[in-house]
């Protein structure tokens, strides 16, 4: 008893608690959780509903001509073989060679259309995925894995694609037995088809016990394979730190408890699910037995001929296959709802709130004001990152951010692209609210030059036209060029057409940095954000691209964060932040007769040189 | 396929016992109509009550031998089945770690995803599916063939007309099938890449409105996706109607010549009526075999991606131990000496030589400057001290010994390295420090803490050390990723630190407390830096040009002989003007 509670050492995941129904107030809009999901991929399936209507005419003469082929082979034994009379079989040969070729047409074709439906179905789902997550807040992204949300696209669509492909047709042509048995079974004789169907509630309960397990199980199993993709994809990306603090055995340890985790529930789900088919087979038995008992006693007393319980106990059998079949294809749609309610679930996040009323085309002039800003991020709890910051940038001025780290600074830039939302306070682009102007307004007359340089597996010439998607070569070019960045593209082996690696994980931090200039150049902003956008790149280097910054920032308003300060020397105004605040703000010349926070950081880098 | 399946080799017993109850399960059905057909003939027919009463309690017994059997079965195969995915994917993990970086780029991240989660799986149910109901339809229709055969063998021939046009058939299809479905891999491959992608740079997708773009581009690769995967499943859908009709045919054939030779006096009438039953239960099955026949081409599919992981041999492979171990090793000299002989490297896929010909020594405790412009090659030198990559001339020798004869666990335990992209770990601050030590006691993260300058952040934190961190570090600032990588670096108090542009998210006033800390670490130090004044106070200054040493000595030295380092001063110098004017 001890190893079917714990077999192999699986502990068991499902608790008594789980598996409890307190009535109606959980199960309740569990049930309606299957509903909604599966009426969800129904909407999707649906979307074709010519096609799935052909598959269904196919489906139809496919099962007719499957019962017509052996009625035919029945007339050839009944009418000639048995009679002896081999002479005149050849015309009904021949219709028979014709069932049977339309007959295999027919099941290609509802496989064939229902392939594809199910296969474009999957594709919309995916697509679906992905352009909602593409509208999800930032902030949605900064508490999950990648991988995890990864497994979604491709494990869990998966599990429905398989179901998709097949559980359709087999679900439908089961129900058509079904129907078309019990209608004979009726004919034959309606007490004993009572009989058969006593088993139907046990079945039901039966079907109920494991589907309360595995419905759970499988759900369990998508989350430990998301879990687990997450890892990987996480420790492969990471693989150099890794390798450096030689954690393999950690790592790897870390994977053995994801994937047992993922072994547990999986062990689990299949044994359930692989019960289903036993217990129906079970069911049968015992009907098949009840029938053949009452029936004999019934004959017994002659009240049935015999005939008719020889045939019926055919049709019983018959009647139980596509039982059988349905049972089992319950438990695919069971995995698929599992993999679908995970994909769905993102799809119901909220996406980014993007509700400004004015026209997408609003010219900006680049007036940035914060009124009053308070912020804080969703994953740093009580703490604001931002403590009531107020400032007002003119259009074309360049605005220097310095400060100590982790004052805010970069949240700041993050506030004015929107990234996030603020709590109080407003922001004001010209003088109206950020709230009022669409994500689109904003965001297209603006660049932004990440911390943290990132560059696609794309040729040169993608990554830089990032920046402004109709850029010609030319323009690219140039922008390299100004960016210092063409020296060192020439190099590459296939110049501008060199494809990159993913994360410019092939060439140097510096010139990653180049490149993300470069794209900045090239989109021609009204607002510019450059957030440590130099940091790696040498002094001389610098120097060089100074000037084509200067040149680009000018006539347009830009916010620049630097620690190295010569990088800011031309900036219009200075803000020093402070633990998120605003402390000083000005030109350079003020701040350093206020004698404040930025002339003892000039201070500071003064006296470290001696 | 072999060095795939292999794994399941360790379950033999359960899978044995797997089997073994389903064959039991499947004698228990075929019995069953010889049974009823007892209690109709026997029992029914003549009346007896009894007799009927006898075989129903068998019947319903071998019901229950049946269920006890299908049941357990499914307890045996799903751990036969999982154990074998979950040893797979630990020995496919496993193996990952252990690729040199020069193997990494031959596979992209998303391919290997793929292979540990989806491949496995593909394997996994045919395995699965294997211990319960493959091996059914096979079995049964072999069985209902030879009871053909055996009732006669020259009527049941003509089953056979078409087995050779079905070897071929099939033979043709699952060769195409291989091929079709590693392609569809492949192409789930380019999604899971293009996702990660778009997941890794949300913000510059966000902050360029790309995410119509992006949508485009995975709908792209969607699309193929769709395409191949349609292709694949449409053609291996050929294979369920064709063999039906050619079984259906060959029925044909059977009723068709059978007849003849029933009416020539070959065979008995009843023998070509039971050659058909059987004919049509073959049929029955072939829905099955069908699916077996798409499964295994699919597995196989996966299981030859699998196999690309593990063939990679040792050239692919880091050595954990050097193969000269069992000769005796060089002694080791100086604790914290580095030695670069004549090094050069080029990338293993590229022809560029990134570093040619580096020599410089330094001695315990010395701290050395390595400055240079943008893709100089300083990451690359780094990089090569705890052996990412191999040089490809020259040595280099760590504490006195050439680092190739070092055990490579030992190599990167004794250095503390800083890499330019501070990249921390989902997780809490705590456990991301614990990376370079495990055991670490609190005092020893909170004094590591201390020296990177980013306790007293930590401290402010709401929960302080237990802090999660998002993946790659996101809910952190710049500079406090990069402190907290320096931590995670001096917590195991190596003699050798290799800090790799590690400050520059840093302000003046936090650096100047770093380095102060830093004085009292005692280690020896490689610096990667781009700033004159950190590179001052260091004892020397290695100035890299394109790969080459372009000057090698103290500031006053470098001040006084290089040009390119009177330029990077000058260039720097500017600022002080710049702050003054
Ligand atoms: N996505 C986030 N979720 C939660 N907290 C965050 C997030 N990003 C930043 N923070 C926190 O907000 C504070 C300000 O971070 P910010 O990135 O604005 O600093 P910064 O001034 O740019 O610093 P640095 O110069 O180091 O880049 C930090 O304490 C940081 O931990
Ligand atoms: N994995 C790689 N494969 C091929 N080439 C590479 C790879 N990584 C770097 N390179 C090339 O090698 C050269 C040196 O790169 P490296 O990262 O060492 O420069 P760096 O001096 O550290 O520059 P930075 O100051 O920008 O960090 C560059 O031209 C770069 O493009
Ligand atoms: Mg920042
Ligand atoms: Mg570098």
């Amino acid at each position: 008893m001890n190893f079917l509670r714990k077999p192999f050492g699986y502990e068991p995941i499902l608790k008594k608690e789980d598996l409890q129904r307190t009535p109606s107030k959980k199960k309740g809009p569990r049930a309606s959780d299957w509903k909604s999901t599966l009426s969800r991929i129904w909407k999707i399936v649906d979307e074709q509903r010519f096609l799935l209507i052909t598959v269904f005419f196919m489906v139809v003469i496919s099962s007719a001509l499957s019962l017509i082929g052996p009625l035919l082979i029945g007339t050839i034994i009944d009418q000639y073989i048995l009679k002896g009379q081999f002479q005149n079989m050849a015309p009904i040969i021949i219709s028979l060679i014709g069932v049977y070729i339309f007959l295999s047409l027919s099941l290609f074709f509802q496989n064939y259309w229902m392939i594809g439906i199910a296969q474009s179905t999957i594709y919309k789902m995916r697509t679906g995925l992905f352009n909602h997550l593409m509208k999800l807040p930032v902030s949605f992204f900064d508490k999950r894995q990648h991988g995890e949300l990864m497994s979604r696209a491709t494990n869990d669509i998966e599990t429905v694609s398989a179901t998709l492909n097949t559980s359709f047709i087999q679900v439908f042509s089961s129900l058509l037995t079904l129907i078309g048995t019990v209608i004979v079974m009726l004919y034959l004789s309606p007490l004993l088809t009572v009989l058969t169907m006593l088993i139907i509630p046990l079945m039901f309960t039966a079907m109920r016990w494991i589907t309360n397990r595995t419905g759970k199980l499988f759900k369990e199993q998508q989350a430990a394979v998301g879990a687990l993709n997450g890892m990987i994809e996480e420790t492969i990306s990471g693989q150099a730190i890794i390798k450096a603090f030689s954690q393999e055995d950690r790592v790897i340890e870390d994977f053995r408890e994801k994937n047992a985790r993922l072994r547990r529930t999986g062990f689990w789900a299949l044994t359930y699910s692989g019960y289903i088919p036993k217990v129906m087979n079970f069911l049968n038995n015992i009907s098949f037995a009840i029938v053949a008992g009452i029936g004999g006693i019934l004959a017994f007393n002659g009240l049935l001929s015999i005939g008719i319980i020889v045939i019926f106990t055919e049709y019983a059998r018959q009647f139980t296959r596509p039982l059988n079949d349905l049972a089992n294809q319950i438990n695919t749609v069971l995995s698929a709802i599992a993999g679908a309610e995970r994909v769905f679930s993102i799809m119901d996040e909220t996406k980014e709130i993007d509700e400004g009323k004015l026209p997408e085309h609003t010219k900006l002039k680049g007036e940035v004001e914060f009124k009053d800003v308070h912020f804080k991020y969703e994953m740093s709890e009580e703490q604001e990152t931002l403590k009531g910051v107020s400032f007002h940038v003119k259009p074309g001025q360049t605005v220097a951010l310095v400060g100590e780290t982790g004052a805010g600074k970069t949240t700041i830039m993050q506030l004015i692209a929107r990234f996030y939302d603020i709590e109080n306070g407003e922001i004001l682009f010209d003088g109206k609210d950020i709230r009022n102007l669409k994500q689109a307004t904003i965001r297209s007359q603006m660049a932004f030059v990440l911390q943290d340089p990132f560059l696609f597996e794309a040729s040169v010439y993608e990554n830089i036209r990032y920046g402004k998607l109709d850029a010609t070569d030319e323009e690219i070019i140039d922008a390299c060029k100004k960016a210092n960045a063409h020296e060192f593209i020439s190099k590459l082996p296939n110049g501008y057409e060199t494809i990159l690696a993913s994360d410019g994980s092939e060439i140097s931090h510096g010139q990653k940095q180049l490149l993300s200039i470069a794209r900045a150049l090239v989109a021609n902003p009204v607002i510019l954000l450059l957030d440590e956008a130099t940091s790696s790149i040498d002094t001389v280097t610098e120097v060089k691209i100074q000037q084509a910054l200067e040149l680009l920032m000018k006539g347009r308003t830009s916010f620049v964060i630097a620690h190295r300060l010569n990088t800011i020397r031309h900036a219009d105004l200075v803000f020093v932040m402070n633990n998120g605040q605003l402390v000083e703000s000005g030109t350079q010349q003020e701040l350093i007769q206020l004698g404040g926070f930025y002339a003892k950081m000039l201070e500071q880098t003064d006296s470290f040189r001696e | 396929m072999k060095t795939v399946y292999s794994y399941v080799k360790p379950y033999w017993l359960p899978a044995l016992i797997a089997f073994i109850l389903m064959l039991i399960e499947l004698t228990v059905e075929i019995v069953q109509p010889l049974i009823i057909a007892k209690v109709i003939d026997d029992g029914i027919v003549v009346n007896d009550f009894n007799t009927i009463v006898f075989w129903g309690i068998v019947l319903v017994v071998l019901a229950i031998i049946a269920l006890i059997c299908g049941v357990t079965n499914s307890y045996f195969s799903s751990h036969v089945a999982y154990s074998f995915a979950y040893d797979l994917r630990n020995v496919l993990f496993t193996k990952i770690q252990a690729f040199t970086m020069a193997t990494y780029l031959k596979f992209p991240t998303s391919g290997l995803i793929t292979r540990l989660t989806n491949d496995v799986t593909q394997v996994q149910n045919v395995l699965f599916m294997s211990l319960r109901i493959m091996i059914r339809a096979p079995l049964a229709s072999f069985l209902s063939l030879l009871m053909a055969f055996l009732i006669n063998p020259k009527v049941a021939l003509f089953l056979l007309v078409g087995a050779p046009i079905v070897i071929g058939f099939l033979y043709f299809m699952v060769k195409k099938g291989i091929t079709y479905f590693s392609q569809v891999q492949w192409r789930l491959d380019r999604v899971n890449r293009v996702l990660q992608e778009c997941l890794q740079a949300i913000r510059l997708v966000k902050a360029y409105m790309r995410n119509e773009y992006e949508s485009s581009r995975f709908q792209q690769v969607a699309d193929s996706l769709k395409l191949d995967t349609t292709k694949a499943l449409r053609i291996m859908e050929i294979i369920m109607p064709a063999l039906l009709l050619i079984m259906n045919l060959s029925l044909l054939a059977v009723i068709w010549f059978g007849s003849n030779e029933v009416s020539m006096g070959n065979a008995q009438v009843g023998e070509l009526v039971a050659i058909i039953n059987y004919a049509m239960r073959i049929t029955g099955n072939f829905t099955m075999f069908a699916f077996i026949i798409i499964a295994f081409a699919r597995a196989k599919s996966s299981a030859e991606r699998m196999k690309e992981i593990l063939i990679v041999n040792e050239d692919g492979l880091e050595v954990a131990t050097s193969e000269r171990e069992e000769v005796k090793k060089p002694p080791i000299e100086k604790i914290g000496t580095i030695r670069f002989e004549q090094v050069s490297f080029t990338y293993p896929a590229s022809s560029l030589q990134v570093l040619s010909d580096i020599s410089f020594e330094i001695n315990p405790g010395e701290k050395l400057a390595i400055m240079g412009e943008t893709g100089s090659g300083k990451t690359t030198l780094l990089n090569l001290i705890p052996r990412f990559y191999e040089p490809t001339a020259g040595r280099i020798f760590v504490n006195g010994r050439n680092i190739i004869d070092w055990n490579m666990g030992e190599l990167r335990a004794m250095i503390g390295f800083v890499p330019q992209k501070s990249l921390l770990f989902t997780g809490s601050i705590n456990e991301n420090l614990k990376w370079g030590k495990q055991n670490a006691l609190v005092s020893e993260v909170r004094l590591a803490a201390e020296h990177a300058q980013i306790h007293e952040t930590v401290e402010s934190f709401p929960n302080k050390y237990e802090t999660r961190v998002g993946q790659k570090g996101v809910n952190l600032s710049g500079g406090q990723k990069q402190r907290l990588s320096i931590a995670r670096a001096l917590i195991s108090k190596s003699r050798i630190l290799l800090f790799d542009d590690s400050t520059s998210a840093l302000d003046v006033k936090t650096e100047s407390a770093l380095w102060a800390a830093l004085e009292s670490e005692n280690a020896t130090m490689l610096v990667v830096t781009q700033k004159v004044r950190t590179a001052k106070t260091l004892d020397k200054i290695l100035l890299l040009h394109e790969g080459k040493v372009d000057a090698y000595g103290t500031h006053d030295e470098l001040l006084k002989t290089s040009n390119r380092y009177q330029q990077i001063v000058r260039s720097q110098e500017e600022e002080q003007v710049g702050e003054e004017g």
